[in-house]
């Protein structure tokens, strides 16, 4: 697993890509832990993109919940790009569709981010 | 060894989450081999992932000492896979239902459950040691 950090108008993108399972989860959470420490109260966005992610195991699903309740205790909120692979699916079976807002296309996702907060 | 039919194929890997990464390479190329369509071939994948990690993280607590056993029984129509490990075993009912509401924003116990979901069948043994895995080719794979 490979995870790219980009900014844009506020939103901190996670790209990431490969196969998250073994040890990935764990990298994966400090990599989203520390993104939320950096932000600021209440302007926590994250994206996480899931493009590139052909497999994720229950860990790094778990990881992934463990991350929206982090971020929404800052006040702030997580959402998916383009989740495929077998994530879809996941998270359908672990019944976390209304959990998670899921999207297809990058601007769509960035602009939902303001209008949540506004 | 097997009948003609089936073909066995064991590994044991020392209990480092690290092992992981050879066990997807593994139950891939055995899933390729087998012509598993790409569909199947990833949730299978998944299912041995998480009973490998299971193996290594909660049975053998990830103690170097201890190794966890993988057999994967390839026949022409299904394949079979065993897994073992050297901890102190678990109860299946005691492990928590991770679709109650109140577990669903847990960040763990789901494996089991993943298991289940993606294979035929899952079983386990009296002491908790041993879970056996089936998935059979879909009706469209077989020759």
């Amino acid at each position: 697993m490979t995870v790219d950090i980009r900014k844009q108008e506020g939103v901190t993108i996670l790209d990431i890509e490969g196969r998250i399972i073994g040890s990935d989860s764990l990298a994966l959470k400090n990599i989203i832990d520390e993104q939320v420490d950096d932000a600021k109260e209440g302007n926590a966005n994250i994206l996480l993109n899931l493009a590139d992610v052909r497999m994720v195991d229950s860990s790094g699903l778990g990881i992934i919940v463990a991350s929206y309740t982090a971020v929404r205790k800052k006040g702030g909120r997580i959402a998916l790009l383009q989740p495929g692979g077998n994530i879809r699916s996941l998270i359908v079976m672990a019944k976390l569709v209304t959990v998670f807002d899921r999207y297809e296309d990058e601007g769509e996702a960035i602009a939902s981010f303001y209008k949540s907060n506004n | 060894m097997g009948s003609t039919t089936e073909q066995i194929i064991r590994l044991d890997l020392p209990s480092s989450i690290q092992q992981v990464y050879l066990l997807d390479t593994i139950i891939l190329e055995i899933l390729k081999e087998m012509d598993f369509d790409e569909e199947t071939s990833e949730l299978v994948s998944l299912a041995v992932i998480e009973a490998g990690t299971n193996a290594i993280k909660h049975g053998n607590k990830e103690d170097w000492s201890k190794h966890a056993h993988f057999e994967f029984i390839v026949h022409p129509d299904k394949l079979t896979v065993v897994v073992q490990d050297e901890g102190k075993g678990f109860e299946r009912e005691e492990v928590a239902d991770p679709l109650d509401p109140a577990n669903l924003l847990k960040s763990s116990g789901r494996g089991l459950f993943l298991m289940e979901a993606c294979m035929d069948s899952v079983t386990y043994n009296k002491s908790g040691t041993i879970v056996t895995m089936v998935k059979h080719k879909p009706l469209s794979d077989k020759q």
